[in-house]
């Protein structure tokens, strides 16, 4: 049993951990992570960088919904503006990507911000309904400026070249996944301990005691909906890049409310724990699949007809359960593991 | 001018069924607190429930309303209990999202129990037009217009003067003072969710009735989130009032800007209501504002 945890340098205090332990586990995620595309297939490495994609999406709401206690269920609206975004720069524009990328963030990032200022007066569900609102109309106008986003008939992705390969599928874009991945997760857990993420959390707890002790309200809940939203559009920009092709059918409210499920199960507030609820909710088809291909009759066609109501259904099912037996998330349930382990033979 | 008005009583009609649905949310809201994002499912769940029931028993459309009620009734005390009952004592946020899970997973079911394919359903209701001055109605759309107006006065009246309607109340008041005068606060969010379903049946109902039953109704639900924001969340006839409004706004700027706008005219509206008037136009003025 550990009786002390003592810092006793600055740096101690700065360290993300100062566990050898920690950071042999995490060595041996990232080689495994960089080995991957080795260890599964193609379909394998499709489901992986969808996952990858997931947990870019997910770390960045977390920042908003999680952090700083502003629901959104606009998340597909915003997902859209970066898909959409990089889509058009590099088939009309015949941008780069290493400058796609970054500008689809950015016109995410921007278009957040005008959601963000109506909303600043508005709390809770009221906040929630009108981000819902204006994910309703994105995907109008996007469907309805033809000029520019090819209304209806949608884009197709293509000449995303870097450093001379094809960057829209195979090891290419896993990696290129996997190394904004990292970058967001490093972004999520190092902006918790700034001044930006303290005040946040300051935000969430009560947002009127945090007004009294000097943190300007608008200044940040405007910056987490821009931080959040840059990511996320980055993550649409990954999304476009993976399927090829952008339709605003693509950004349907499920997305959003797939979104709120990931962070819910795997945690409000915890970067870790919004990373475990996307890999989880990532595999959760699959493991369906897997599932219904081991019960059911191989002759019946129930799940390949239904294979969307029984994903929303699983899906529901995992929002009510989380909800009502662990409302701390999978990251609740690692952290109680954990402290069992620590403390074992005593029970706390 | 008779495009105008031709404009205005549609608007009225669609909005008719926006205000029943509105007012649905409403008195969840007023008296649990939980904004039920499960209300359009919940909508379309009954409208299956009556087509089922129209297609065994062939009733006309009274009798039809008055057995679809009650079981609505039924399904909405089922649902409060095996969802919302064990939520209670979570905070709010955390029990919204278990009616946003209810919602999926209730959208999943009813097209596993009766397929995607949309059904027409005329409920025994005539497909006559009736002529009203100038402008031809179908008596379903009339049907609509007037449950609504019944609606709103039966529950303006229950809420006014029955024993339970006060008491119901009294909850959005105050739950704990509530509680402490002898009102059983349980009691009173399970009616909230069985009258909530009730009017959803007769939403539902009408609804099919007028367009088509196919399971994308549950999106009326959230088109209806306007006419709730605008009325204010917590007052069951302001909903009615602000679906009649939304509907006619949403078809005034179709008919003269096209585009599409029925689709998101209501969203841009709530976003400027709620920026002017965060509470909506006769909801009760507890928004904190930071």
């Amino acid at each position: 049993m550990r009786t002390g945890h003592f810092k006793e340098s600055p740096s101690q205090l700065i360290a993300l951990s100062d566990s050898k332990v920690v950071w042999g586990w995490v060595g041996g995620l990232l080689c495994l992570m960089l080995a991957m595309p080795y260890l599964v297939g193609v379909y394998g490495l499709t489901l992986v960088v969808s996952a990858l994609i997931a947990v870019i999406g997910a770390v960045a709401l977390n920042m908003l919904t999680g952090q700083t206690g502003l629901i959104s269920l606009g998340q597909a609206g915003f997902l859209a503006v970066g898909a959409y975004a990089n889509a058009i720069l590099l088939t009309d524009y015949a941008w780069p990507v290493w400058l796609t990328l970054p500008a689809a963030g950015l016109t995410s990032a921007a278009i957040s911000i005008l959601v963000g200022v109506p909303s600043l007066r508005l709390k809770g569900l009221y906040l929630a309904i009108t981000t819902l609102a204006f994910s309703f109309i994105i995907n109008h106008v996007i469907l309805y400026a033809e000029a520019l986003t090819h209304g209806p008939n949608g884009v197709f992705v293509k000449g995303a070249r870097m450093f001379g390969f094809d960057v829209q599928k195979g090891l290419p874009l896993y990696y290129l996944a996997l190394a904004l991945t990292v970058a967001t997760v490093l972004a999520g857990l190092n902006l918790s301990r700034t001044r930006i993420g303290r005040a946040w959390l300051a935000i969430r707890d009560h947002d009127i005691a945090a007004r009294v002790m000097g943190i300007d309200l608008v200044r940040y809940k405007l910056l987490a909906f821009a931080i959040s939203s840059f990511f996320v559009g980055i993550a649409g920009a990954l999304m476009s890049l993976q399927i090829r092709f952008v339709n605003v059918d693509v950004f349907a409210l499920i997305l959003s409310i797939e979104a709120l499920a990931i962070i819910i199960l795997g945690g409000l507030g915890s970067v870790a724990g919004a990373v475990l609820g996307a890999v989880f909710l990532s595999f959760l088809p699959e493991g369906l699949r897997l599932f219904f291909a081991l019960v059911a009759d191989p002759n019946s066609t129930f799940y390949t007809n239904y294979v969307y109501e029984i994903r929303g259904i699983a899906y529901g099912a995992v929002i009510v359960f989380a909800l009502r037996f662990k409302p701390e998330g999978l990251i609740g349930i690692w952290r109680d593991a954990r402290k069992y382990w620590s403390n074992w033979p005593l029970a706390y | 001018m008779d495009f105008l008005l031709l404009l205005i009583a549609t608007g009225l009609v669609s909005g008719a069924a926006y205000g029943l649905i509105a007012m649905g949310f409403a008195l969840i809201y007023k008296s649990t607190g939980v904004v039920n994002f499960a209300q359009g499912e919940l909508v379309m769940l009954t409208a299956y429930i009556a087509f089922s029931l129209s297609n065994t028993l062939h009733l006309s459309f009274l009798p039809l309303v008055l057995v679809t009620v009650p079981i609505s009734m039924a399904v909405g005390l089922v649902l409060e209990r095996v969802f919302i009952r064990p939520m209670l004592g979570e905070p709010i946020f955390a029990i919204v999202m278990a009616t946003v899970g209810l919602a999926v997973i209730l959208r999943g079911f009813i097209i596993i129990v009766w397929g995607s394919q949309p059904f027409n359903f005329d409920a025994g209701i005539s497909s006559t037009v009736v002529m009203i001055g100038t402008i031809p109605f179908y008596p379903a759309q009339l049907y609509l217009i007037a449950a609504l107006a019944l609606v709103v006065l039966a529950m303006w009246l229950f809420l006014r003067f029955s024993r339970y309607g006060i008491a119901m109340r009294a909850v959005a008041a105050n739950e704990t003072a509530a509680m402490l005068v002898g009102v059983s606060v349980s009691r009173i969010h399970a009616l909230a969710w069985m009258l909530s379903a009730g009017i959803a049946a007769i939403a539902g109902l009408l609804f099919a009735a007028n367009f088509k039953l196919a399971p994308d109704i549950w999106f009326q639900g959230l088109r209806s989130f306007p006419a709730v924001i605008l009325g204010g969340m917590d007052s069951v006839v302001g909903a009615a009032a602000g679906g009649l409004i939304i509907g006619v706004i949403e078809n005034l700027s179709q008919g003269y800007v096209g585009e599409g706008m029925r689709e998101i005219a209501g969203f841009i509206v709530i976003i400027l209501v709620l920026m002017v008037r965060p509470f909506g136009l006769y909801g009760s003025r507890d928004i904190e504002r930071v």
